[in-house]
C-alpha cells in the first residue's frame, strides 16, 4: 500500500480509537470533557520513560500507563465531577493546563520542551516498526477493543445506567443508580483506553513532548469527532473520525505549507458549521434520511416473547423483606429543614404504616415537597431523624432510598428525554436486577399495568403531559418499591385520566405497596386515603381519617383564611 | 529585603489591573449573556493589533487610538454575537463552548494569516516611563492602566444602577424569562453586552501595546488568565472582577519571585480547580447563581 494512504489510515482508526474512548465520558455520559489529553499524555510519558530507563517493552509501558491514567482519572473526576455543563468542561482544562505545564517544569525526567526521542529498535517487543503496515495492524487491534467496550457497554446496566444520568442526574439517583461513583468508572475506563492510545502514537512518531501530548487542540479534537459523528453511539465516533481525520490530514498537505493558519482557520469554521447545522451528528442524519427502524437497543427488546419470565411476576414488587405489621414502615421524628431564613418544614413528625395510602396535603408554600425530598435522601435534614423498617436512614443518598425500597416521582416529571419510555423503565427496573434482559420483561409488565404498553418505544420528550405522568409512576414502580411516594401525581390531568390514576393507585396499593401522596386535588384525597396528614408552614397541623381532617377547623382556616373557619 | 518586597506587591497590583480590566468584559459577558467565550482573548489581541497599525501607519498615539479601537471592536463584537453566538440561544450550553472555540481558532489563524507570527510591538516615548519613589518604581504606562480600570468599574457601576440598558442587564442576567416578560428586548441585551465586553477587551488591548508585544496568540493566554479571576470573583460580578483581578496579579507576581516562574500558570490552574470546587460562587457571588443560567 502506498504508504501516505496507509498512513491516513493509521490516523482513521486512532482517531477513531480516541474519540470511541472520549465517549464513554462525553457521549454515553454526556460529560464535555476537554482535559482527556491528560490521559493521553500520561500513556505517552509512562510507556517512553519506562522503555527508555528500564528498558520495558512499550506493551507493558502500555499497560502501566493506562492503569496511571486511570488513577489519574479518579483524582480528577473526584472534585470536577461536582460541577456540572460548562463549568466541568472548564476545569478539566484547567487540569490539562497544570499538567502541560508540569511536564514543562519537571524537565529532568521529562526532558522539557525539547521533549524525549524513543531509540529505533525495530521489532513487535519493542513496538517500532520499518513500515506503515504492522502499525495499522496495531491499531485496528486496539480499535477493535474500543468498538467491542463499547458495545459491551451500550449492552450493559452500566451504559443504561450512564444514560440515564445524561438526561437528568436527579432522576437516575431516584432510580438507584449512584451517579457519581457511575460516573467515575466512566472515567476510568475512557482513560484507560486513552492511555493507550498515548503510547501507540509515541512508538509511531518516536518523539513526544508536552505540548503535543498534553494538547488542549487533541482533547477537542477527540470531542469533535465523537459529536460530529453522533456522541452517544458506537457508530457515530467513528464516522467523525472517518470524516475529520482525512479531511485534517489533507488540509494540512494542501495549505499548510502554503499560507500559515490556514487548515485551522477551515478547521474552526467547520467545528461551528458542525454545531450549527448537524448539532446531533452525522448518525442522526443519516438516520433521518433512511426511514430504518431504531438500531440496537430498542430493536432487541422488541421481543420479550422467549424472555423467561422472572421467578417472581416483575410488576408486583417484591418487598425486600418481612413486614412485621407491629412496627411502622417509616417513623420520622422532629424533621427540621431550613433555607437561609426559610423554615421549609418545621419539626414534623410522620409515621408511615405498612400497606395504607397516606395522602400529605396543604397550602402552597406548606412544605410538602421539601418533606418528600428529605424522605427520599435529596435534602439532609437539619434536624430529626428518619427510620425505615427501624433502619436509620436519616443521611442516606437517593440512589440508597431507592436500593431499600423508597422510590418517588417528581413534581415536574424528570424523564430521561431522548431514550425511549420503555428504556427509561428499565433504569428503574435495573436496581433491582443486573441483567438489562430481565430488567426489560419486568418493565415491559410495568408499562402494561400503568396502561403505556403501546408507548413503548416512543421517544420520552414526545410524551403528553399525562403520559409522562404515568412513565414517572412506572419508573419508580419498576424499582419495586415497598414505600412509593407520588408528588402530585394528579395534578392537571384530566377527570377521565384521573379517574384512572385512582384506580391505578389503587392497583397498587393492592399489589401490597404502601403509597404516600403529596396531592392538591381534593376529590382525590378523600375518596382513596386511609389517613391525611396537613402541613401549613412548615408545620404538622392535622393528622387523621380524611373526614375528620376535612372538618378540622385549624385546616379550613388555613386553606381559606378565618372568616371561613366558623362557617 | 522590604523594598523589593514592596517592588514585587507593585507590580503584582499593576499586573492584577491588567488582569481585571481585562476580565472585567469576560464576566460581564459570562453573568449576563451566558456564553462561556473561549474566543476572549482574541478580541484583545485583536485590539491590540488593530492599536499596532494605527500607530505604524499614521503614528496615532495609543492613548489616543483608543477612541478607534474601543468601537470598532465593540462593532465587531456585536455583530460576531448576531453572527456566530445567537443561533445558537436554545442549544445546550455545550454547543455554545464548541462555537467560541471555533471562533478563537478562527480568528487567531485570521491573524496568522494576515499578519505571521511575529512579535509585533511599538517603541512610544513613555513606553519606559516609571515613577521612583525612592528605592521603588511605578510603571507609568501601567499605572494609567490601574487607573483606567477603576475608572471603568465605576462608570459600569453607574452604568447598571442608573441607566435602563444596566438594569436590563441585571435582570436578563438574573432570570432571562422574566426580563423577556417585563418587556426587555433580549436579543438587542445579548447584542449589546457582547459587544460591551469585548470593546473592553479592545481598551486593554490598546492600552497594553505600548508595554507588551502581541502575536496571534496573545490572547489565548489572557483568556485563561481571565477565566480564573471571573471565577474567583464570582461569575457576572464587575466589582469582584476587578478585586479577584488584583489578587491574583499578586500571586503571581510573589509566586514567580518565590518559587518558580515556570510554575506560575500551573498555580493558577490549580486554584481555578480549586475554588470552583470548593466555592463555585466566587469570593463575591451569590450560592448557586454560577450555575443558574446553564441548567
Amino acid at each position: 500500500m502506498n504508504p501516505y494512504y496507509a498512513h491516513v489510515l493509521i490516523m482513521f482508526c486512532f482517531y477513531a480509537y480516541l474519540a470511541l474512548a472520549w465517549n464513554i465520558v462525553g457521549g454515553y455520559a454526556g460529560q464535555l470533557s476537554l482535559g482527556h489529553a491528560v490521559f493521553y499524555g500520561l500513556g505517552a510519558y509512562t510507556s517512553t520513560l519506562l522503555f527508555l530507563h528500564l528498558q520495558l517493552s512499550p506493551w507493558i509501558g502500555m499497560l502501566a500507563g493506562g492503569t496511571l491514567a486511570a488513577v489519574a482519572s479518579v483524582l480528577i473526576g473526584y472534585p470536577c465531577f461536582r460541577l456540572r455543563g460548562p463549568f466541568f468542561a472548564m476545569s478539566t482544562l484547567a487540569v490539562l493546563e497544570v499538567f502541560r505545564i508540569l511536564a514543562v517544569y519537571a524537565s529532568d525526567v521529562t526532558g522539557g520542551s525539547t521533549g524525549l526521542s524513543i531509540p529505533i529498535r525495530f521489532g513487535l517487543g519493542s513496538l517500532v516498526f520499518r513500515d506503515k503496515m504492522p502499525y495499522l495492524g496495531v491499531i485496528v487491534g486496539l480499535l477493535a477493543v474500543a468498538v467491542v467496550v463499547s458495545v459491551l457497554i451500550e449492552r450493559s446496566r452500566f451504559g443504561h445506567r450512564l444514560v440515564a444520568l445524561r438526561e437528568n442526574e436527579d432522576a437516575a439517583e431516584s432510580c438507584g443508580v449512584n451517579v457519581r461513583r457511575v460516573k467515575l468508572t466512566a472515567m476510568v475506563l475512557s482513560a484507560f483506553l486513552t492511555a493507550i492510545a498515548g503510547s501507540f502514537y509515541a512508538q509511531y512518531v518516536l518523539y513526544i513532548d508536552p505540548s503535543g501530548e498534553f494538547s488542549m487542540d487533541l482533547s477537542v479534537l477527540m470531542a469533535m469527532m465523537a459529536i460530529l459523528g453522533g456522541a452517544g453511539t458506537v457508530l457515530g465516533p467513528i464516522l467523525g473520525a472517518a470524516v475529520l481525520a482525512p479531511l485534517q490530514e489533507f488540509l494540512r498537505a494542501w495549505l499548510g505549507g502554503k499560507a500559515q493558519g490556514l487548515h485551522l482557520l477551515i478547521y474552526g469554521i467547520l467545528i461551528i458549521a458542525v454545531v450549527k447545522f448537524l448539532p446531533r451528528g452525522i448518525l442522526a442524519w443519516l438516520r433521518s434520511l433512511v426511514p430504518w427502524p431504531r438500531a440496537g437497543r430498542s430493536a432487541a427488546g422488541r421481543a420479550p416473547t422467549g424472555v423467561r419470565a422472572p421467578a417472581a411476576p416483575a410488576a408486583i414488587p417484591s418487598v425486600p423483606g418481612a413486614v412485621r405489621p407491629d412496627v411502622p414502615l417509616l417513623v420520622a421524628r422532629g424533621l427540621r429543614k431550613a433555607f437561609g431564613g426559610l423554615v421549609a418544614v418545621n419539626g414534623v413528625d410522620l409515621e408511615v404504616r405498612a400497606g395504607e395510602i397516606l395522602s400529605v396535603i396543604g397550602p402552597n408554600g406548606a412544605g410538602k415537597t421539601t418533606l418528600f425530598n428529605l424522605l427520599s435522601g435529596v435534602y439532609r435534614p437539619d434536624a430529626g431523624s428518619i427510620l425505615y423498617r427501624g433502619v436509620d436512614v436519616t443521611r442516606v443518598e437517593p440512589h440508597y432510598a431507592c436500593g431499600r425500597g423508597i422510590a418517588r416521582t417528581f413534581q415536574i416529571p424528570k424523564p430521561f428525554a431522548d431514550v425511549t419510555v420503555l428504556e427509561n423503565v428499565v433504569v428503574g427496573a435495573l436496581s433491582r436486577t443486573p441483567s438489562v434482559r430481565e430488567a426489560r420483561a419486568a418493565s415491559a409488565e410495568v408499562l402494561a399495568l400503568v396502561g403505556l404498553a403501546e408507548r413503548r418505544d416512543t421517544l420520552a420528550s414526545s410524551l403528553t403531559p399525562g403520559d409522562q405522568k404515568r412513565l414517572e409512576l412506572a419508573r419508580a414502580l419498576a424499582t419495586r418499591p415497598s414505600l412509593l411516594m407520588l408528588d402530585e401525581l394528579m395534578a392537571g390531568l384530566t377527570p377521565t385520566e384521573l379517574g384512572a390514576a385512582m384506580d391505578l393507585v389503587g392497583r397498587i396499593r393492592g399489589l401490597g405497596v404502601t403509597v404516600v401522596l403529596v396531592e392538591h386535588v381534593m376529590q382525590v384525597v378523600m375518596q382513596i386515603s386511609d389517613r391525611v396528614i396537613v402541613l401549613h408552614l412548615g408545620e404538622k397541623i392535622a393528622e387523621g381519617p380524611p373526614a375528620a381532617v376535612a372538618a378540622d377547623t385549624r385546616v379550613v382556616t388555613a386553606y381559606l383564611g378565618d372568616e371561613y373557619a366558623v362557617a | 529585603m522590604t523594598s523589593l518586597i514592596v517592588q514585587v506587591a507593585i507590580n503584582g497590583l499593576l499586573l492584577g489591573g491588567i488582569y481585571a480590566l481585562v476580565a472585567i468584559g469576560l464576566t460581564l459577558i459570562f453573568g449576563v449573556v451566558r456564553v462561556v467565550n473561549f474566543a476572549q482573548g482574541e478580541f484583545l489581541m485583536l485590539g491590540m493589533y488593530l492599536a499596532f497599525w494605527l500607530f505604524a501607519f499614521w503614528g496615532v498615539d495609543p492613548y489616543l487610538a483608543v477612541l478607534v479601537t474601543a468601537p470598532a471592536i465593540f462593532a465587531l463584537g456585536v455583530l460576531v454575537q448576531r453572527v456566530f453566538i445567537r443561533p445558537f440561544f436554545n442549544a445546550p450550553s455545550n454547543s455554545l463552548i464548541l462555537v467560541t472555540f471555533g471562533l478563537s481558532i478562527i480568528l487567531q489563524n485570521s491573524a496568522l494569516l494576515a499578519w505571521k507570527s511575529d512579535p509585533r510591538a511599538i517603541e512610544t516615548s513613555y513606553s519606559n516611563a516609571a515613577l521612583r519613589l525612592g528605592e521603588l518604581s511605578v510603571s507609568v504606562p501601567r499605572l494609567v492602566i490601574l487607573v483606567v480600570t477603576l475608572g471603568i468599574v465605576a462608570g459600569l457601576y453607574v452604568v447598571l444602577q442608573r441607566t435602563y440598558w444596566g438594569m436590563a442587564m441585571s435582570a436578563v442576567a438574573q432570570d432571562r424569562k422574566a426580563a423577556v416578560l417585563m418587556g426587555v428586548n433580549i436579543h438587542w441585551v445579548y447584542m449589546l453586552t457582547f459587544g460591551l465586553g469585548v470593546g473592553l477587551e479592545a481598551v486593554a488591548g490598546t492600552l497594553l501595546i505600548p508595554v507588551y508585544s502581541v502575536t496571534p496568540s496573545t490572547g489565548a493566554t489572557f483568556t485563561i488568565v481571565a477565566f480564573v479571576v471571573v471565577v474567583l470573583g464570582g461569575m457576572g460580578n464587575v466589582f469582584g472582577a476587578f478585586l479577584a483581578g488584583l489578587i491574583i496579579g499578586l500571586i503571581e507576581a510573589f509566586s514567580g519571585f518565590f518559587i518558580s516562574p515556570q510554575l506560575q500558570g500551573a498555580l493558577y490552574y490549580a486554584m481555578f480547580v480549586a475554588i470552583l470546587v470548593a466555592r463555585p460562587q466566587g469570593l463575591l457571588g451569590v450560592v448557586g447563581a454560577q450555575e443558574m443560567g446553564f441548567r
